[in-house]
């Protein structure tokens, strides 16, 4: 491939600490230093743009049984408009598999995880991302309420076992690490409870989530998964769940621990309607616990849906659906939840969601510790992240939305008295170098020599969200994929996962607990690369140890 | 030996191969229908209507679209054969044919067997067969059968949510006893499941059904095992789902997906003659097209034995018998790689409509 070379941009770069003009030289799909004695085969004048690493987001529901359901559930949410440019299959087709892959691209966006990969349907995740072009892709598998896992700690089972049985899950559903979702919550909803905090107990395991997702924590580490447990905690939602944010903080032992979507956990029971933001003591929690990352989860207002793997807190939502129908999947394990809903500037609870997920962002001092997540499409679609970055990177433009909210939301968020605004320095910690350190990419979200040549050239102007949306220039792999906005055509992106290590004889236990439980070969659930449409699909992601 | 036909006559395949592409492309309106297919036919067959501008479906879209619309109009509560196995302390069939439907159903929901897990682990399970057909219960011993004709069905689930409501019925006093008495079964029920087919169930009987669910989650829990169409329905639906946003009979006549399913029908374009020509897929067991006459240039890919005597025949393989195919899987609710249990040469849906593809496009994307 051509050695190019991208001429004269400003380059923001934090993983290289570059923040000035530059050029950036890349071939065969790596970036690489200015070669001695070679002339570019290629030169592309960036001059007066910013030249970013391509993107990446740590959390997005973006393939799966449980997105796929809310496809079907919901036809009125993505009728297409418009015919798709040549080249580009179903790219037009609204919320479809292809769709995603050319919007994130037009973004500049090139790596995406998938968080919620249930064990048993990770066969369909993959197909999915198989579809979805352009991008990298990788999924988390979700553990926490299966009955394997539940056994062995009942019985007091040795650590190395249960590593064994993370690491053996991990692989063989080829994933980047480990989700848990309200550990032991969904296992005890088939119990009939309702409600399930931090330290109720599991029905016939007798055990609390605290101690399950410890057990998580600790298995993570010690099989050197780089991505620390992705945490959905207990009561997402709740008035007053802050108490259990705090808690589970406090709990994380000091290992690694990234907790997901905080925006829906960051809830006082302040003010007359019993519900306030408790932004600021959650950030001010995250800041004094360098151990702990989080993705926020962001309330952007539209039309959604939400897909959670938290079935307890999906069923007790159900009555709240707009429009009001939903799913409720009892599966395996987790299974999910799938529940319309509509975010209205208009409505306090709403507006109270969408102030204190911006109070996180300003007041977690970190950019490398807070990601921008939307928690597609809980809180709003991913193509709502430009007009995201543009909030916080304006306090004028927060001001603006801040006099459109109800009056009394004002005196439950400490957001008006936040100036705080992101450079866009921060925002490429936030979104390049450190998400790429989140997950131990060594060689993407950044543009130093040997790096993925994914790379996403901006032209700024006075509407800082267009320029998100727009990007000029995205090159994946080094091929030019989106020009002025606009993909051209399609390129194959590889789904990215790890193979931890581990002591082999677990999965003949597995053999038999499958044989025995379900009367079923354990390969059934298989991902094997036959069922793939085509070869490479995968890359290997070296583990941390 | 694979093999090609053409009026009954055989044809050389890469005659064949050019031929149906030239059929397709000269259309205004090409209709892909059958969709009897694996998974990798299916995503091959729904790229090939995209890029023709044509439409899809499948032959059992009645039956899927029956759960769908269910879920699109009022929502759904569903797990897995495997939860209901372990757990479903109380089992209720609804409906004749099941097991014709799912051949392996009662092996798999372990109905002769006590749950494993839950308030109810070890305890006999209960089983009830709403309407079963003829001596279809006789293999669940201990099973209570409450007899019903097919056209009942509707009207017994209806009173069934009358009675857990506490509403009165048109019915006499003996049965509004037994009726009663069911209700308690199920208000008793600690992870109770419901087993349905849409091939005898109509979407309100569905609904119905669903509505009782929900009403009975206020307690207890309660759910749902669907059992998917034939053909591959359920995985060419899932497939159609992520590469469009909707299941079968969706067209892209303006460029971009529609979903429709009365305007999209297979059988409806053919008759009306809205389509002006179709590639008929039934690659499973060579199911023919429910349309009598069609005046339209027809192409099937089909097995062997399922030739017909009018049109542009190409043989494929039988998913999961001749070649590997990724299915949707009954037993597990998900997908999953089948290997061939008797493999030849003959190409499966996708590898066909590939070749036929590459005669056709603007540089197919695959």
């Amino acid at each position: 491939m051509a050695l190019t070379v991208l001429r004269g941009g400003h380059i923001v770069d934090p993983a290289t600490g570059q923040d000035a003009i530059g050029d950036v030289w890349f071939e065969d799909g790596r970036v690489v230093e200015r070669p001695d004695g070679r002339s570019a085969d290629k030169e592309i004048d960036v001059s007066g743009h910013i030249v970013m690493a391509g993107a990446i987001d740590i959390h997005s529901h973006i393939a799966g049984g449980n997105v796929n359901t809310a496809r079907l559930l919901l036809p009125e949410l993505h009728r297409a408009i418009r015919a798709r440019l040549a080249g580009t299959p179903l790219s037009t087709a609204k919320w479809s598999s292809y769709e995603t892959g050319r919007l994130y691209a037009q973004m500049g966006f090139t790596t995406v995880v998938e968080p919620a990969m249930a064990p048993h349907h990770a066969l369909q995740t993959h197909l999915e991302f198989n579809d979805v072009p352009i991008i990298d892709k990788g999924a988390l598998t979700v553990l926490g309420n299966d009955d394997f896992l539940l056994g062995m700690l009942r019985d007091g089972e040795k650590d190395g076992a249960i590593n064994d049985y993370v690491a053996q899950t991990v692989e063989n559903t080829r994933s980047l690490g480990l989700k848990c979702i309200n550990p032991g919550g969904v296992e005890a909803f088939k119990e009939n409870m309702r409600a399930f905090g931090l330290d109720d107990v599991v029905p016939f395991y007798g055990l609390t989530s605290r101690q399950i997702f410890q057990a998580l924590q600790k298995a993570t580490q010690a099989v050197g998964i780089a991505h620390p447990l992705h945490l959905h905690m207990n009561n997402l939602g709740l008035a007053g769940n802050i108490d259990t944010a705090l808690a589970t903080i406090d709990a994380a032992q000091g290992l690694p621990l990234h907790l997901a979507h905080v925006q829906f956990y960051a809830y006082g029971k302040e003010g007359k309607n019993g519900f306030s933001s408790a932004g600021a003591i959650f950030a001010e929690k995250i800041n004094a616990n360098p151990n702990v990352s989080v993705d926020v989860g962001q309330v952007m207002f539209s039309d959604t849906v939400t897909i959670s793997s938290d079935v307890l807190k999906q069923f007790n939502s159900l009555p709240g659906a707009i429009p009001k129908k939903g799913a409720i999947f009892d599966g395996d394990a987790n299974g999910g939840g799938i529940v319309p809903y509509a975010y209205k500037i208009s409505n306090y609870y709403n507006a109270v969601q969408w102030a204190a997920g911006l109070e996180l962002f300003l007041l977690i001092e970190n950019p490398e510790q807070v990601f921008f997540t939307t928690d597609h499409p809980n809180g709003g679609p991913f193509t709502t992240y430009p007009e995201l970055f543009a909030l916080l990177m304006s306090a004028d433009l927060r001001a603006q939305h801040l006099s459109r909210l109800p009056a009394d939301v004002l005196e439950h968020t400490t957001l008006p008295s936040i100036s705080r605004e992101y450079t866009l320095y921060e925002i490429a910690q936030m979104s390049r170098s450190g998400a790429a350190k989140l997950f131990g990419f060594e060689d993407r979200g950044r543009l130093g020599a040997g790096a993925v040549a994914d790379i996403a050239v901006y032209k700024p102007g006075r509407d800082v969200a267009g320029m998100f949306r727009r990007a000029s220039y995205v090159f994946k792999d080094g091929n030019l994929v989106v020009r002025d906005g606009e993909v051209s055509h399609y390129t194959r992106g590889k789904t990215l996962h790890i193979r931890p290590r581990y002591d082999r004889e677990i999965t003949k236990r597995l053999d038999t607990y499958y044989d025995d439980l379900y009367g079923l070969p354990r390969s059934i659930f298989d991902v094997p690369d036959a069922a793939l449409p085509h070869k490479d699909a995968f890359a290997e992601v070296p583990c941390r140890i | 030996m694979e093999t090609a036909t053409l009026d009954g006559k055989a044809i050389a395949l890469d005659d064949a191969y050019r031929h149906a592409a030239k059929i397709l492309s000269g259309a205004a309106f090409p209709l892909v229908a059958g969709l009897g297919a694996d998974v990798a036919g299916a995503r091959a067959a729904i790229l090939l209507a995209e890029q023709l501008r044509g439409a899809f479906d499948h032959l059992a879209s009645r039956e899927t679209l029956a759960d769908i619309d269910v879920k699109r109009s009022f929502g759904m509560f569903t797990t897995t054969a495997n939860e209901a196995r372990l757990r479903g302390d109380c089992v209720v069939l609804i409906g004749p044919g099941l097991t014709r439907a799912w051949p392996g159903m009662l092996e798999r929901l372990a109905l002769s067997q006590p749950p494993r897990r839950g308030a109810q682990a070890e305890q006999p399970r209960k089983v009830i067969w709403l309407g079963p057909e003829g001596d279809e219960a006789s293999a669940v011993p201990g099973a209570k059968v409450i007899p019903a004709s097919a056209q009942e069905l509707s009207g017994v689930l209806a009173a069934w949510r009358a009675r857990f409501g506490g509403r009165p019925v048109a019915l006499d006093a003996d049965k509004v006893s037994l009726i009663d008495g069911l209700v308690e079964t199920l208000k008793n029920a600690r992870f109770g499941v419901f087993a349905w087919s849409a091939s005898t169930l109509d979407p309100l009987a569905i609904e119905m059904l669903q509505g009782l669910v929900i009403e009975l989650n206020a307690t207890t829990r309660f759910t749902g095992v669907h059992i998917g169409g034939r053909s591959g329905a359920s995985g060419v639906t899932q497939t159609a789902g992520w590469m469009t946003g909707f299941p079968p009979r969706t067209g892209f006549g303006r460029g971009y997906p529609e979903h429709d399913p009365w305007r999209f029908e297979a059988l409806r374009l053919v008759e009306s003659g809205e389509a002006d020509a179709a590639l008929w897929i039934s690659a499973f067991d060579g199911e023919k097209p429910a349309w009598s006459h069609a005046d339209i240039p027809l192409i099937t890919l089909a097995p062997a034995n399922a030739a017909p005597s009018r049109g542009l025949f190409i043989e494929v393989g039988q998913p999961g018998v001749t070649h590997d195919a990724v299915l949707m899987s009954q037993e597990t609710g998900g997908m999953t790689l089948r290997k061939a249990s008797a493999p030849t040469d003959a190409p499966s849906v996708a590898q066909a409509i590939s070749a036929i593809m590459a005669e056709v496009s603007e540089g197919a994307w695959r």
